[in-house]
C-alpha cells in the first residue's frame, strides 16, 4: 500500500516534473502576455469600465422604474378585483349606459370633422332667417371753455339698430341719448331708415337719415370716426346745411376702370331745411312775455331736422357724386373728390341752394381731408340774401413706424398708437343773431360763444391714442380766432371784433 | 300728358332696376375658386376702403350674421359697389 502510495505520489511527481519543466517557459511567456494586457487596460481602458459602471447603474435604475410599475399596476389590479362587489360589470347602471351613448354620440361628431362653415351655418339655421344686432358708439369726456369759464363732464351714446329683414332689405335706426344740462336724458331719432337694394347699382333708402351732403353728416360723424371730438364750424352749432332730412334717397356705385376705380352717386328729396326764429321763442300763449310775430333774419340757425313741413311748393332736392381716381393696385394711396348740392324751400316761396366740394386722401399713416361750402338763403321783404362760406381742412398722422433714435424697444408699441392732429375750420356771413348763440357745452361743441361770430375761424390742435381700432382716447385745443365784421341781426348792433377764445375737451369713445 | 310721361318713365325705371341681380342672394349659388377669388378680392379692398373713412375693424370683431347686416349698412353709408362690398363680406367672414 505504501509502495503504491509512494509510486503514484513520487511516479506521477516524475511525469509531472517534466511537464512542468516543459510547460513553464511557455507558462513565463504567457504570464508576461497577460501582464503587458492587464497594464494596458489599466492605462487605457479606465473609460470603458466608467461606461460599463455607468450601464449597470442605468440597468438598477431600470429595474426600479420596472419594479415601481409592476407595483402600481398590482394595485390596480387589487383596485379593480374589489369593484364586482360595488357594481357588477354584466349589469351597467342605466345612468352608466345613458353617459356610454352620449359617448359614442359625441365621438361620432367629433369624427365627422366639423369645418367652421358648417359651424357657422348650424348656428345661423337655430338664430333663423332673419337678423338683428346692435351697433354703434359712446363717449363720454371733459370740456373746458375759458371763454365761458364752464367747465363740465359730459356723456352720450349713439346704439345703431341693424335689423337685416332679407338679403334686400335692411331696417336701421340710430337713437342718440344724451345727458343735457341740469336735466334727464334727452333722446333723438337722427335716424330711422328702410333699405332696399333694388340691384347692384341703385338702392332706395326711405326714413329719416344723415344729410349725404358732403363726407361730414354720414360718414364722419360718429363718436369713434371723427378723429377730432368737435365737429368743423362749417358742421358745428352754426352749420349751413341741415344735418338731417325726411324723404327719399336713390344711391349706388359703379366701378369704371380698374379696381378701386369707382364713382358713387346719391339723389334724395326731403322735406327741406328750417331755421330757428329764436327772437319769438317761448314768446307764445301761455307765456307771460309780450306775443310777437316771427320774423326771418339773416344769420338764423338751422334746426335739427325739419319733420313736418307747414311751407307749401316744393320739398327738398339734393345730389352728390363722389369720383375714387387711384386704382388700388397704383399705391399712390387712396384720393376721393366729391361734389354735393342741396336746394329747398325754407319759407314759402324762398329758397335755400347751397354746394359743396370735397376731398379725403389717405396713404399709409397719413389721412388727410377738406370741404369748401357756399349756401344762399332767399330772405323776405327787403332784408338782403343770407350767404355763407364755410371750408375746413384736416389732416393727421399715425405715429407708427417713426423711431426716434434711442428710444427704448418697449415705447415703440406706445407710439405707435399716436395720431397728432391738425385742423383749420370757418365760416363766412353778413350776420349772427345775438339770442342764438348757446354757450350750452354738449359732445361734439366747446360751448365758446366765438363759433357764432360772423367771421368765425378755429385751429384745432388734437392729439389721439388708439388703444384698438375703434376704441379712442382723444385731446383736444380750440383756438378760436373769430374775425372782426358783420353785425347782429336781431339787435342791429355791429359785432365789431370778438375776442379770441380758448378750450380743451378729452374724450374716451368707443364704436361697437 | 305729362302725368302719362311720368308713368311710363316710372314704369320703365322700375322694370329696369328690378330686372338686375340682387345683393346678397347669389352667394350661396358661388363654387369653392370663385369664393376664393372674392377672398382674395376681399383682403385687398379692406384695407383700403374701410380706411377711407375709419380705421378698419378687423373679422374676429363680429359674427358673420352680424357682418352680413353691418356690410349691407356700410353698402349704403360709403356707397360701395355691390362686388366689392360682397367681396369685403368674404373676407371679413372668412378672416375670423
Amino acid at each position: 500500500m505504501l509502495e503504491l502510495n509512494r509510486r503514484l505520489r513520487f511516479g506521477c511527481s516524475r511525469k509531472m516534473v517534466a511537464a512542468a519543466i516543459w510547460t513553464l517557459p511557455f507558462a513565463i511567456i504567457l504570464a508576461g502576455s497577460m501582464a503587458r494586457v492587464v497594464s494596458a487596460a489599466d492605462s487605457g481602458d479606465s473609460a470603458l469600465l466608467i461606461q460599463i459602471k455607468q450601464e449597470i447603474d442605468q440597468l438598477k435604475a431600470d429595474r426600479e422604474k420596472d419594479r415601481q410599475q409592476i407595483q402600481h399596476l398590482e394595485q390596480q389590479i387589487q383596485a379593480i378585483q374589489k369593484q364586482p362587489a360595488q357594481a357588477p360589470p354584466n349589469q351597467p347602471s342605466a345612468t352608466q349606459q345613458a353617459t356610454d351613448q352620449q359617448l359614442k354620440a359625441l365621438a361620432a361628431k367629433v369624427a365627422a370633422q366639423s369645418s367652421p362653415q358648417s359651424f357657422a351655418q348650424e348656428v345661423n339655421d337655430y338664430l333663423g332667417r332673419y337678423r338683428f344686432t346692435i351697433v354703434g358708439g359712446a363717449a363720454g369726456g371733459f370740456i373746458y371753455d375759458r371763454q365761458s369759464n364752464i367747465n363740465t363732464y359730459n356723456l352720450d351714446l349713439e346704439p345703431i339698430l341693424l335689423w337685416q329683414i332679407s338679403d334686400r332689405m335692411l331696417f336701421e335706426a340710430t337713437i342718440e341719448a344724451s345727458l343735457p344740462s341740469g336735466g334727464a336724458a334727452d333722446y333723438e331719432l337722427p335716424v330711422a331708415t328702410l333699405q332696399y337694394f333694388l340691384n347692384d347699382y341703385m338702392e332706395v333708402v326711405a326714413g329719416i337719415f344723415d344729410q349725404p351732403f358732403g363726407d361730414w353728416y354720414e360718414d364722419q360723424s360718429p363718436f369713434w370716426v371723427n378723429r377730432f371730438i368737435t365737429a368743423p364750424l362749417p358742421y358745428g352749432a352754426n352749420a349751413l346745411v341741415p344735418g338731417s332730412d325726411i324723404g327719399l334717397q336713390l344711391r349706388g356705385a359703379y366701378q369704371w376702370g380698374a379696381v378701386g376705380q369707382i364713382a358713387d352717386y346719391t339723389v334724395w328729396s326731403g322735406n327741406g331745411p328750417g331755421y330757428n326764429q329764436a327772437t319769438c321763442t317761448g314768446n307764445t300763449s301761455p307765456s307771460p312775455l309780450p306775443s310777437c310775430s316771427t320774423r326771418a333774419l339773416v344769420g338764423d340757425t338751422l334746426v335739427g331736422v325739419n319733420n313736418i313741413r307747414l311751407n307749401t311748393h316744393t320739398p327738398a332736392f339734393g345730389a352728390r357724386i363722389r369720383v375714387y381716381p387711384l386704382p388700388v393696385e397704383s399705391e399712390l394711396g387712396r384720393l376721393e373728390v366729391g361734389a354735393s348740392t342741396y336746394d329747398g324751400k325754407w319759407l314759402n316761396g324762398l329758397w335755400l341752394k347751397s354746394w359743396g366740394a370735397d376731398f379725403n386722401y389717405f396713404k399709409g399713416n397719413l389721412q388727410t381731408r377738406g370741404e369748401w361750402i357756399q349756401s344762399y338763403r332767399q330772405m323776405p321783404g327787403s332784408i338782403g340774401a343770407d350767404n355763407r362760406q364755410g371750408w375746413y381742412v384736416q389732416a393727421g398722422y399715425f405715429l407708427a413706424g417713426v423711431r426716434p433714435p434711442l428710444m427704448p424697444s418697449s415705447w415703440a408699441a406706445i407710439l405707435d398708437k399716436f395720431e397728432p392732429l391738425i385742423r383749420y375750420s370757418g365760416v363766412n356771413q353778413r350776420a349772427s343773431v345775438l339770442s342764438d348763440i348757446s354757450t350750452t357745452p354738449g359732445i361734439g361743441f366747446n360751448g365758446s360763444p366765438a363759433v357764432f361770430a360772423p367771421h368765425a375761424r378755429e385751429v384745432a390742435l388734437g392729439l389721439d391714442y388708439w388703444f384698438a381700432p375703434s376704441v379712442v382716447w382723444q385731446n383736444e385745443f380750440n383756438f378760436e380766432m373769430p374775425g372782426a365784421g358783420g353785425f347782429y341781426s336781431d339787435t342791429g348792433a355791429r359785432v365789431g371784433a370778438v375776442p379770441n377764445d380758448r378750450a380743451f375737451l378729452s374724450q374716451f369713445a368707443i364704436g361697437f | 300728358m305729362k302725368t302719362k310721361a311720368l308713368m311710363f318713365i316710372l314704369v320703365v325705371a322700375a322694370g329696369i332696376t328690378f330686372s338686375f341681380t340682387g345683393w346678397a342672394q347669389t352667394a350661396g349659388a358661388q363654387s369653392a375658386a370663385e369664393k376664393r377669388a372674392l377672398f382674395m378680392r376681399g383682403a385687398e379692398l379692406w384695407p383700403v376702403y374701410c380706411n377711407t373713412c375709419h380705421n378698419a375693424r378687423p373679422g374676429p370683431e363680429f359674427s358673420p350674421s352680424e357682418w352680413n347686416m353691418i356690410m349691407m349698412h356700410m353698402r349704403t353709408q360709403a356707397n360701395l359697389p355691390a362686388q366689392d362690398a360682397r367681396a369685403i363680406l368674404e373676407y371679413l367672414k372668412g378672416s375670423r
